[in-house]
Protein backbone atom coordinates (compact mmCIF):
# COMPACT_ATOMS: atom_id res chain seq x y z
CA UNK A 1 0.00 0.00 0.00
CA UNK A 2 1.19 3.44 -0.67
CA UNK A 3 1.68 5.61 1.79
CA UNK A 4 -0.47 8.52 0.45
CA UNK A 5 -3.51 6.37 0.25
CA UNK A 6 -6.61 7.89 1.90
CA UNK A 7 -8.23 4.98 4.09
CA UNK A 8 -10.76 7.41 5.73
CA UNK A 9 -11.97 9.40 3.64
CA UNK A 10 -14.30 11.78 5.96
CA UNK A 11 -11.56 12.42 8.15
CA UNK A 12 -9.15 12.50 5.04
CA UNK A 13 -7.00 10.11 7.40
CA UNK A 14 -3.77 8.37 5.03
CA UNK A 15 -1.86 4.78 5.67
CA UNK A 16 1.32 6.75 6.69
CA UNK A 17 -1.38 8.54 9.61
CA UNK A 18 -2.03 4.90 10.79
CA UNK A 19 2.14 4.56 10.55
CA UNK A 20 2.46 7.17 12.42
CA UNK A 21 0.04 6.40 15.01
CA UNK A 22 0.94 3.11 15.06
CA UNK A 23 5.17 3.84 15.34
CA UNK A 24 4.13 5.73 18.87
CA UNK A 25 2.42 2.80 20.30
CA UNK A 26 -1.25 3.18 18.81
CA UNK A 27 -1.42 -0.58 18.93
CA UNK A 28 -5.07 -1.62 18.70
CA UNK A 29 -7.55 -0.49 16.37
CA UNK A 30 -9.52 1.12 19.47
CA UNK A 31 -6.08 3.32 19.98
CA UNK A 32 -5.20 3.75 16.45
CA UNK A 33 -9.08 5.33 16.33
CA UNK A 34 -9.06 7.66 18.98
CA UNK A 35 -5.30 8.71 17.88
CA UNK A 36 -5.78 9.53 13.88
CA UNK A 37 -10.16 9.91 14.30
CA UNK A 38 -10.12 7.39 11.03
CA UNK A 39 -14.03 5.84 11.72
CA UNK A 40 -15.31 8.64 13.25
CA UNK A 41 -16.69 10.88 10.66
CA UNK A 42 -19.76 11.52 8.90
CA UNK A 43 -20.12 7.95 7.36
CA UNK A 44 -19.39 6.28 10.73
CA UNK A 45 -17.04 4.40 9.52
CA UNK A 46 -19.34 2.64 7.46
CA UNK A 47 -16.59 2.63 4.44
CA UNK A 48 -13.04 2.25 6.25
CA UNK A 49 -14.20 -0.13 10.01
CA UNK A 50 -12.76 -3.13 8.00
CA UNK A 51 -10.07 -1.40 5.87
CA UNK A 52 -8.44 -0.27 9.42
CA UNK A 53 -9.70 -3.74 11.12
CA UNK A 54 -7.69 -5.41 8.83
CA UNK A 55 -4.70 -3.01 8.66
CA UNK A 56 -4.31 -3.19 12.28
CA UNK A 57 -4.46 -7.66 11.73
CA UNK A 58 -1.70 -7.06 9.39
CA UNK A 59 0.55 -4.76 11.59
CA UNK A 60 -0.38 -7.11 14.77
CA UNK A 61 -2.13 -10.78 14.36
CA UNK A 62 -2.75 -9.92 18.26
CA UNK A 63 -4.33 -6.20 17.98
CA UNK A 64 -7.58 -8.20 16.91
CA UNK A 65 -7.98 -10.91 19.09
CA UNK A 66 -10.13 -10.73 22.02
CA UNK A 67 -9.78 -7.01 21.77
CA UNK A 68 -12.58 -4.45 21.57
CA UNK A 69 -13.74 -4.37 17.99
CA UNK A 70 -14.51 -1.33 16.75
CA UNK A 71 -18.29 -0.02 17.58
CA UNK A 72 -21.29 1.52 16.06
CA UNK A 73 -22.39 4.18 18.32
CA UNK A 74 -26.29 5.34 17.87
CA UNK A 75 -27.94 7.48 15.98
CA UNK A 76 -27.19 5.03 13.40
CA UNK A 77 -28.30 7.30 10.21
CA UNK A 78 -27.01 10.70 10.94
CA UNK A 79 -29.89 12.79 12.13
CA UNK A 80 -30.22 16.89 13.20
CA UNK A 81 -30.63 18.39 16.83
CA UNK A 82 -34.29 19.86 15.67
CA UNK A 83 -35.36 15.65 14.86
CA UNK A 84 -33.70 14.41 17.57
CA UNK A 85 -35.91 16.87 19.81
CA UNK A 86 -38.75 16.40 17.89
CA UNK A 87 -39.50 19.80 16.32
CA UNK A 88 -40.94 19.85 13.14
CA UNK B 1 8.20 -19.15 40.06
CA UNK B 2 8.91 -16.41 37.91
CA UNK B 3 6.55 -14.00 39.55
CA UNK B 4 7.24 -10.33 38.96
CA UNK B 5 8.16 -7.81 41.80
CA UNK B 6 7.00 -4.34 41.68
CA UNK B 7 7.30 -1.24 44.17
CA UNK B 8 3.81 -0.15 43.38
CA UNK B 9 1.01 -1.80 41.64
CA UNK B 10 -1.20 0.81 39.54
CA UNK B 11 -5.20 -1.17 39.51
CA UNK B 12 -6.82 0.71 36.50
CA UNK B 13 -5.72 2.18 33.26
CA UNK B 14 -7.32 5.34 33.48
CA UNK B 15 -6.49 9.15 33.01
CA UNK B 16 -5.92 9.02 37.57
CA UNK B 17 -4.07 5.46 37.05
CA UNK B 18 -2.06 6.87 34.48
CA UNK B 19 -1.21 10.16 36.31
CA UNK B 20 -0.09 8.08 39.14
CA UNK B 21 1.89 6.20 37.63
CA UNK B 22 3.88 8.97 35.22
CA UNK B 23 4.66 10.79 38.56
CA UNK B 24 5.48 7.21 40.41
CA UNK B 25 8.00 6.99 38.12
CA UNK B 26 9.35 10.44 37.83
CA UNK B 27 10.41 10.08 41.42
CA UNK B 28 12.16 6.42 40.15
CA UNK B 29 9.76 3.99 41.76
CA UNK B 30 9.34 0.79 39.59
CA UNK B 31 5.28 0.53 39.10
CA UNK B 32 3.03 -1.44 36.89
CA UNK B 33 -0.03 -1.02 35.83
CA UNK B 34 -2.51 -3.50 35.65
CA UNK B 35 -5.79 -2.78 33.24
CA UNK B 36 -8.59 -4.90 32.51
CA UNK B 37 -9.26 -3.54 28.90
CA UNK B 38 -7.33 -0.57 26.92
CA UNK B 39 -5.60 1.87 28.27
CA UNK B 40 -8.72 4.70 28.59
CA UNK B 41 -11.04 2.47 27.96
CA UNK B 42 -13.27 3.15 31.08
CA UNK B 43 -14.44 6.14 31.83
CA UNK B 44 -11.55 8.58 30.62
CA UNK B 45 -12.60 8.23 27.05
CA UNK B 46 -15.91 8.58 27.57
CA UNK B 47 -16.32 12.53 28.73
CA UNK B 48 -15.39 16.03 27.85
CA UNK B 49 -11.76 17.38 28.30
CA UNK B 50 -12.96 20.19 30.72
CA UNK B 51 -10.50 21.42 33.25
CA UNK B 52 -12.94 24.15 35.22
CA UNK B 53 -12.46 26.61 38.32
CA UNK B 54 -15.48 28.01 36.83
CA UNK B 55 -17.92 25.70 39.16
CA UNK B 56 -15.63 25.36 41.99
CA UNK B 57 -16.51 26.23 45.81
CA UNK B 58 -13.52 29.08 46.17
CA UNK B 59 -11.45 27.27 49.18
CA UNK B 60 -10.47 23.94 49.20
CA UNK B 61 -12.37 22.78 46.05
CA UNK B 62 -11.04 25.64 43.71
CA UNK B 63 -7.69 25.23 45.29
CA UNK B 64 -7.64 22.22 44.07
CA UNK B 65 -8.23 23.12 40.60
CA UNK B 66 -6.40 25.55 39.86
CA UNK B 67 -3.23 23.58 40.98
CA UNK B 68 -3.90 21.29 39.10
CA UNK B 69 -4.36 23.25 36.18
CA UNK B 70 -0.64 24.11 36.98
CA UNK B 71 0.74 21.26 36.78
CA UNK B 72 -1.48 20.61 33.12
CA UNK B 73 0.30 23.24 32.12
CA UNK B 74 3.89 21.48 33.28
CA UNK B 75 2.92 18.73 31.30
CA UNK B 76 1.98 19.80 28.01
CA UNK B 77 6.10 20.87 28.47
CA UNK B 78 7.49 17.66 30.45
CA UNK B 79 5.65 15.31 28.20
CA UNK B 80 6.02 13.01 25.58
CA UNK B 81 3.58 13.64 23.07
CA UNK B 82 0.92 16.57 22.84
CA UNK B 83 -2.86 16.55 24.03
CA UNK B 84 -4.68 19.34 22.47
CA UNK B 85 -3.99 21.58 25.51
CA UNK B 86 -6.23 25.03 24.93
CA UNK B 87 -7.12 28.04 27.85
CA UNK B 88 -9.57 29.89 26.17
CA UNK B 89 -11.80 30.10 29.08
CA UNK B 90 -14.85 29.50 30.15
CA UNK B 91 -18.28 30.88 30.58
CA UNK B 92 -21.36 30.22 32.12
CA UNK B 93 -24.52 31.95 30.72
CA UNK B 94 -27.81 32.94 33.21
CA UNK B 95 -31.78 32.35 31.69
CA UNK B 96 -33.58 34.82 34.09
CA UNK B 97 -32.58 37.75 36.73
CA UNK B 98 -32.83 35.46 39.31
CA UNK B 99 -29.67 33.00 38.23
CA UNK B 100 -28.27 36.55 37.16
CA UNK B 101 -28.27 37.33 41.24
CA UNK B 102 -26.88 34.28 42.34
CA UNK B 103 -23.92 34.36 39.59
CA UNK B 104 -23.27 37.79 40.99
CA UNK B 105 -22.63 37.01 44.24
CA UNK B 106 -20.95 33.75 42.60
CA UNK B 107 -18.45 36.44 40.85
CA UNK B 108 -17.84 38.37 44.05
CA UNK B 109 -16.68 35.07 46.32
CA UNK B 110 -14.20 34.44 43.57
CA UNK B 111 -13.29 37.71 43.41
CA UNK B 112 -12.53 37.79 46.82
CA UNK B 113 -10.65 34.81 46.44
CA UNK B 114 -8.70 36.04 44.22
CA UNK B 115 -9.59 34.14 40.88
CA UNK B 116 -10.24 35.61 37.43
CA UNK B 117 -13.74 36.03 37.18
CA UNK B 118 -16.58 38.71 35.70
CA UNK B 119 -19.86 39.03 34.85
CA UNK B 120 -20.99 39.46 31.54
CA UNK B 121 -24.28 41.70 30.40
CA UNK B 122 -26.23 40.79 27.25
CA UNK B 123 -24.15 42.30 24.77
CA UNK B 124 -21.31 41.18 26.30
CA UNK B 125 -22.67 37.60 25.43
CA UNK B 126 -24.40 38.55 22.05
CA UNK B 127 -20.94 40.37 20.90
CA UNK B 128 -19.08 36.88 21.89
CA UNK B 129 -21.85 34.30 20.31
CA UNK B 130 -24.25 35.29 17.81
CA UNK B 131 -25.93 32.36 17.36
CA UNK B 132 -26.81 32.15 21.17
CA UNK B 133 -30.83 32.77 22.28
CA UNK B 134 -31.94 36.02 22.28
CA UNK B 135 -33.59 35.82 25.59
CA UNK B 136 -30.61 35.29 27.72
CA UNK B 137 -29.78 37.64 29.85
CA UNK B 138 -26.14 37.40 30.77
CA UNK B 139 -23.55 35.29 32.08
CA UNK B 140 -20.23 34.88 33.91
CA UNK B 141 -16.55 34.34 32.78
CA UNK B 142 -13.63 32.32 34.60
CA UNK B 143 -10.69 33.65 31.83
CA UNK B 144 -8.30 30.50 33.25
CA UNK B 145 -10.45 27.75 32.27
CA UNK B 146 -8.99 25.44 30.16
CA UNK B 147 -9.73 21.88 28.20
CA UNK B 148 -7.88 19.09 26.54
CA UNK B 149 -8.38 15.68 24.75
CA UNK B 150 -8.75 13.55 27.67
CA UNK B 151 -7.90 10.41 25.28
CA UNK B 152 -5.12 11.60 23.84
CA UNK B 153 -4.15 13.25 27.81
CA UNK B 154 -4.54 9.63 29.15
CA UNK B 155 -2.31 8.21 26.12
CA UNK B 156 0.39 11.27 26.73
CA UNK B 157 1.08 9.96 30.42
CA UNK B 158 1.12 6.30 29.11
CA UNK B 159 3.71 6.51 26.61
CA UNK B 160 5.87 8.82 29.06
CA UNK B 161 5.16 6.67 32.34
CA UNK B 162 6.54 3.87 29.56
CA UNK B 163 9.46 5.25 28.31
CA UNK B 164 10.24 6.43 32.30
CA UNK B 165 10.27 2.52 32.91
CA UNK B 166 6.11 2.02 34.13
CA UNK B 167 4.83 -2.07 32.46
CA UNK B 168 1.49 -1.26 31.19
CA UNK B 169 -0.14 -5.09 31.34
CA UNK B 170 -3.35 -4.22 29.69
CA UNK B 171 -6.20 -7.05 29.46
CA UNK B 172 -4.85 -8.04 32.43
CA UNK B 173 -7.82 -8.26 35.32
CA UNK B 174 -6.98 -7.92 38.97
CA UNK B 175 -8.75 -11.07 40.43
CA UNK B 176 -7.53 -10.57 44.24
CA UNK B 177 -5.56 -9.08 46.70
CA UNK B 178 -2.97 -11.02 48.80
CA UNK B 179 -2.85 -9.93 52.55
CA UNK B 180 -0.18 -11.02 55.06
CA UNK B 181 -0.49 -11.95 58.60
CA UNK B 182 -0.55 -8.45 59.81
CA UNK B 183 -3.20 -7.61 56.87
CA UNK B 184 -0.57 -5.89 55.26
CA UNK B 185 -0.57 -5.83 51.55
CA UNK B 186 1.84 -8.85 49.94
CA UNK B 187 0.92 -8.83 46.26
CA UNK B 188 -1.66 -8.61 43.51
CA UNK B 189 -3.15 -11.50 41.62
CA UNK B 190 -3.91 -10.90 37.78
CA UNK B 191 -5.30 -13.27 35.18
CA UNK B 192 -2.09 -13.45 34.08
CA UNK B 193 -0.15 -14.11 37.63
CA UNK B 194 0.77 -12.71 40.91
CA UNK B 195 2.70 -9.55 41.46
CA UNK B 196 4.70 -9.27 44.62
CA UNK B 197 4.12 -5.63 45.65
CA UNK B 198 3.92 -4.12 49.53
CA UNK B 199 1.93 -0.68 47.39
CA UNK B 200 -1.23 -0.76 45.91
CA UNK B 201 -3.17 2.02 44.29
CA UNK B 202 -6.79 1.59 43.79
CA UNK B 203 -7.51 3.78 40.40
CA UNK B 204 -10.44 1.81 38.96
CA UNK B 205 -12.88 4.52 38.92
CA UNK B 206 -16.46 3.84 39.20
CA UNK B 207 -15.31 0.18 39.69
CA UNK B 208 -13.09 1.02 43.04
CA UNK B 209 -15.63 -0.31 45.30
CA UNK B 210 -15.24 -3.82 43.89
CA UNK B 211 -11.70 -3.45 44.57
CA UNK B 212 -11.80 -2.33 47.99
CA UNK B 213 -14.08 -5.33 49.19
CA UNK B 214 -11.04 -7.18 48.36
CA UNK B 215 -9.56 -6.25 51.36
CA UNK B 216 -12.59 -6.43 52.91
CA UNK B 217 -13.50 -2.32 53.08
CA UNK B 218 -16.36 -0.04 51.77
CA UNK B 219 -15.42 2.56 49.36
CA UNK B 220 -18.12 4.74 48.98
CA UNK B 221 -18.44 5.75 45.12
CA UNK B 222 -21.13 4.69 42.28
CA UNK B 223 -21.83 4.97 39.13
CA UNK B 224 -23.40 8.65 37.86
CA UNK B 225 -24.65 7.85 34.16
CA UNK B 226 -23.86 10.93 31.23
CA UNK B 227 -24.75 10.84 28.03
CA UNK B 228 -22.60 13.31 25.34
CA UNK B 229 -23.65 14.21 21.81
CA UNK B 230 -21.00 14.95 19.15
CA UNK B 231 -22.48 17.15 16.14
CA UNK B 232 -20.72 16.73 12.62
CA UNK B 233 -18.34 19.29 11.18
CA UNK B 234 -20.37 22.77 11.23
CA UNK B 235 -19.59 26.11 10.93
CA UNK B 236 -18.14 27.52 14.47
CA UNK B 237 -20.93 28.37 16.69
CA UNK B 238 -18.33 29.48 19.10
CA UNK B 239 -14.28 28.96 19.98
CA UNK B 240 -14.79 28.06 24.17
CA UNK B 241 -17.14 26.50 26.43
CA UNK B 242 -20.03 27.38 27.39
CA UNK B 243 -22.45 26.25 30.06
CA UNK B 244 -25.70 27.26 31.90
CA UNK B 245 -26.02 28.68 35.17
CA UNK B 246 -28.20 26.50 36.92
CA UNK B 247 -25.80 23.52 35.57
CA UNK B 248 -24.15 24.73 39.38
CA UNK B 249 -27.45 24.49 40.80
CA UNK B 250 -28.06 20.52 39.84
CA UNK B 251 -23.79 19.86 40.37
CA UNK B 252 -24.43 20.75 44.15
CA UNK B 253 -28.11 19.52 44.08
CA UNK B 254 -29.75 22.73 44.66
CA UNK B 255 -33.20 23.66 43.13
CA UNK B 256 -33.36 24.60 39.46
CA UNK B 257 -36.11 25.96 37.49
CA UNK B 258 -36.54 23.16 34.36
CA UNK B 259 -39.04 21.12 32.90
CA UNK B 260 -39.48 17.77 34.74
CA UNK B 261 -37.67 15.46 32.27
CA UNK B 262 -34.98 18.17 32.32
CA UNK B 263 -34.69 17.75 36.34
CA UNK B 264 -35.35 13.84 36.24
CA UNK B 265 -32.36 12.96 33.63
CA UNK B 266 -30.41 15.89 35.52
CA UNK B 267 -29.74 17.73 32.23
CA UNK B 268 -27.64 20.79 31.46
CA UNK B 269 -26.05 22.38 28.69
CA UNK B 270 -22.82 21.98 28.25
CA UNK B 271 -21.02 23.52 25.26
CA UNK B 272 -17.72 22.60 24.00
CA UNK B 273 -16.11 22.84 20.35
CA UNK B 274 -13.35 20.46 19.81
CA UNK B 275 -9.77 20.68 17.82
CA UNK B 276 -11.79 18.69 14.75
CA UNK B 277 -13.69 21.30 14.11
CA UNK B 278 -17.49 19.80 15.64
CA UNK B 279 -18.81 20.14 19.01
CA UNK B 280 -19.44 18.25 21.77
CA UNK B 281 -23.19 18.64 23.68
CA UNK B 282 -23.72 16.91 27.13
CA UNK B 283 -24.76 16.17 29.64
CA UNK B 284 -27.00 14.63 31.84
CA UNK B 285 -26.68 13.35 35.61
CA UNK B 286 -28.42 9.58 36.57
CA UNK B 287 -27.65 7.28 38.99
CA UNK B 288 -29.36 3.78 37.21
CA UNK B 289 -26.21 1.21 38.08
CA UNK B 290 -23.45 0.13 35.94
CA UNK B 291 -25.87 0.09 32.64
CA UNK B 292 -24.23 2.04 29.71
CA UNK B 293 -26.95 2.18 26.87
CA UNK B 294 -28.00 5.03 25.09
CA UNK B 295 -31.17 6.36 26.67
CA UNK B 296 -32.78 7.66 23.46
CA UNK B 297 -35.45 9.55 25.99
CA UNK B 298 -32.22 11.48 27.86
CA UNK B 299 -30.58 12.56 24.36
CA UNK B 300 -33.97 13.50 23.31
CA UNK B 301 -33.82 15.93 26.08
CA UNK B 302 -30.66 16.50 25.75
CA UNK B 303 -30.91 18.23 22.17
CA UNK B 304 -33.64 20.09 23.43
CA UNK B 305 -31.60 21.73 26.27
CA UNK B 306 -29.18 22.83 23.28
CA UNK B 307 -31.46 24.61 20.90
CA UNK B 308 -32.72 26.04 23.71
CA UNK B 309 -29.86 27.78 24.05
CA UNK B 310 -28.74 27.74 20.28
CA UNK B 311 -31.76 27.69 18.17
CA UNK B 312 -29.01 27.65 15.14
CA UNK B 313 -28.38 23.86 16.28
CA UNK B 314 -31.78 22.44 14.90
CA UNK B 315 -30.65 22.19 11.35
CA UNK B 316 -26.96 20.93 12.48
CA UNK B 317 -26.15 17.33 12.69
CA UNK B 318 -25.80 14.81 15.13
CA UNK B 319 -22.84 12.42 14.40
CA UNK B 320 -22.87 10.19 17.35
CA UNK B 321 -23.72 9.97 21.13
CA UNK B 322 -21.48 8.08 23.79
CA UNK B 323 -22.35 7.90 27.38
CA UNK B 324 -19.63 7.40 30.56
CA UNK B 325 -19.93 6.35 34.43
CA UNK B 326 -18.65 9.42 36.74
CA UNK B 327 -17.15 7.86 39.55
CA UNK B 328 -19.48 9.83 42.39
CA UNK B 329 -18.89 9.92 46.44
CA UNK B 330 -20.79 11.38 48.84
CA UNK B 331 -19.79 14.45 49.26
CA UNK B 332 -18.71 15.27 45.59
CA UNK B 333 -15.20 15.14 46.00
CA UNK B 334 -12.33 12.37 45.65
CA UNK B 335 -10.92 9.68 47.94
CA UNK B 336 -7.11 10.58 47.37
CA UNK B 337 -5.55 8.79 50.35
CA UNK B 338 -4.08 5.64 52.34
CA UNK B 339 -6.42 3.45 54.14
CA UNK B 340 -5.23 2.85 57.70
CA UNK B 341 -6.68 -0.44 58.09
CA UNK B 342 -4.69 -2.28 55.41
CA UNK B 343 -1.19 -0.84 55.40
CA UNK B 344 0.03 -0.34 51.91
CA UNK B 345 -3.45 0.02 49.90
CA UNK B 346 -4.08 3.29 48.56
CA UNK B 347 -6.90 4.78 46.73
CA UNK B 348 -7.59 7.47 44.13
CA UNK B 349 -10.62 7.37 42.84
CA UNK B 350 -14.18 9.14 43.22
CA UNK B 351 -13.32 11.96 40.73
CA UNK B 352 -17.18 11.86 39.34
CA UNK B 353 -17.34 15.14 36.66
CA UNK B 354 -13.85 16.23 37.42
CA UNK B 355 -11.21 13.37 36.83
CA UNK B 356 -9.58 15.23 33.92
CA UNK B 357 -9.61 18.66 36.40
CA UNK B 358 -8.30 16.47 39.18
CA UNK B 359 -5.52 13.70 37.45
CA UNK B 360 -2.50 15.85 37.45
CA UNK B 361 -2.40 16.73 41.17
CA UNK B 362 -3.87 13.62 42.17
CA UNK B 363 -1.61 11.60 40.57
CA UNK B 364 0.88 14.05 41.99
CA UNK B 365 -0.31 13.97 45.75
CA UNK B 366 -0.44 10.18 45.03
CA UNK B 367 3.35 9.63 44.51
CA UNK B 368 4.03 11.73 47.70
CA UNK B 369 2.19 10.21 49.74
CA UNK B 370 3.07 6.55 49.10
CA UNK B 371 7.16 8.06 49.44
CA UNK B 372 6.19 9.77 52.53
CA UNK B 373 6.80 13.45 51.49
CA UNK B 374 4.36 16.36 52.23
CA UNK B 375 1.96 16.97 49.92
CA UNK B 376 1.27 19.96 47.51
CA UNK B 377 -2.07 20.06 48.96
CA UNK B 378 -3.48 19.69 52.39
CA UNK B 379 -5.54 16.22 51.79
CA UNK B 380 -7.63 16.14 54.89
CA UNK B 381 -10.55 16.72 52.87
CA UNK B 382 -9.69 13.56 50.41
CA UNK B 383 -9.03 10.96 53.12
CA UNK B 384 -10.86 7.84 53.05
CA UNK B 385 -11.82 7.28 56.72
CA UNK B 386 -14.07 10.85 56.57
CA UNK B 387 -16.69 8.77 55.43
CA UNK B 388 -16.47 6.46 58.19
CA UNK B 389 -16.72 8.72 60.42
CA UNK B 390 -19.84 10.62 59.76
CA UNK B 391 -22.30 7.25 59.32
CA UNK B 392 -20.53 6.58 63.38
C1 LIG C 1 -20.42 12.49 30.30
C2 LIG C 1 -19.19 12.79 31.12
C3 LIG C 1 -18.54 14.02 30.98
C4 LIG C 1 -17.41 14.32 31.73
N1 LIG C 1 -16.77 15.52 31.54
C5 LIG C 1 -15.65 15.81 32.25
C6 LIG C 1 -14.96 17.04 32.05
O1 LIG C 1 -15.33 17.86 31.21
N2 LIG C 1 -13.88 17.31 32.84
C7 LIG C 1 -13.45 16.43 33.79
O2 LIG C 1 -12.49 16.73 34.50
N3 LIG C 1 -14.06 15.24 33.97
C8 LIG C 1 -15.16 14.91 33.23
N4 LIG C 1 -15.80 13.72 33.44
C9 LIG C 1 -15.32 12.84 34.52
C10 LIG C 1 -14.11 12.01 34.13
O3 LIG C 1 -14.36 11.37 32.89
C11 LIG C 1 -13.83 10.95 35.21
O4 LIG C 1 -13.79 11.55 36.48
C12 LIG C 1 -12.49 10.25 34.95
O5 LIG C 1 -12.43 9.78 33.63
C13 LIG C 1 -12.28 9.11 35.92
O6 LIG C 1 -11.03 8.52 35.62
P1 LIG C 1 -10.55 7.21 36.36
O7 LIG C 1 -9.17 6.95 35.91
O8 LIG C 1 -10.82 7.32 37.81
O9 LIG C 1 -11.57 6.07 35.84
P2 LIG C 1 -11.55 5.22 34.49
O10 LIG C 1 -11.12 6.00 33.34
O11 LIG C 1 -12.86 4.53 34.40
O12 LIG C 1 -10.41 4.14 34.77
C14 LIG C 1 -10.59 3.06 35.64
C15 LIG C 1 -10.00 1.83 34.98
O13 LIG C 1 -9.96 0.73 35.90
C16 LIG C 1 -10.08 -0.45 35.16
N5 LIG C 1 -10.46 -1.56 36.05
C17 LIG C 1 -11.63 -1.70 36.74
N6 LIG C 1 -11.63 -2.87 37.41
C18 LIG C 1 -10.44 -3.47 37.17
C19 LIG C 1 -9.85 -4.71 37.59
N7 LIG C 1 -10.48 -5.57 38.41
N8 LIG C 1 -8.62 -5.02 37.12
C20 LIG C 1 -7.96 -4.18 36.28
N9 LIG C 1 -8.47 -2.99 35.87
C21 LIG C 1 -9.70 -2.64 36.30
C22 LIG C 1 -11.14 -0.10 34.14
O14 LIG C 1 -11.10 -0.97 33.03
C23 LIG C 1 -10.82 1.36 33.80
O15 LIG C 1 -10.07 1.49 32.62
C24 LIG C 1 -16.92 13.38 32.68
C25 LIG C 1 -17.55 12.14 32.80
C26 LIG C 1 -18.67 11.83 32.03
C27 LIG C 1 -19.32 10.48 32.18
Amino acid sequence: MSNSIIVCRCEEVTVENLEDAYHTGAITSRQIKMKTRATMGACQGRVCRNLVDLWMGNKNPLASKGVEQLSYRPPVRPITFGELAGEE
Amino acid sequence: MGNETADVVVIGGGIIGMATSYYLSKLGLDVVVVEKGEIAGGTSSKCDGNILAIDKEPGFDSQMSLKSQELVTELVKELDEEFEYRAPGSILVCENEEEMVAANAWVEHQKQAGLPFRMLDRNDIKSEWKYMADDIYGGLECATDSTVNPVLFTYALAVTAKRLGVRLKTHTTVTKIRLDANGAVEGVETSSGLIYTKQVVNAAGVWSKHIGQMVGIEVPIEPRKGHILVSSRTKSIGTRKVMEFSYLMSKFGKERKVDEETEKYGVALVFEPTASQNFLIGSSREFVGFQTQINVDVIRCIARRAIRFFPVMKDIPILRSYCGLRPWTPDHLPIVSRVEEVPGFYIAAGHEGDGISLAAITGKVMSELITDQKTTITTDPLRYDRFQKTEV
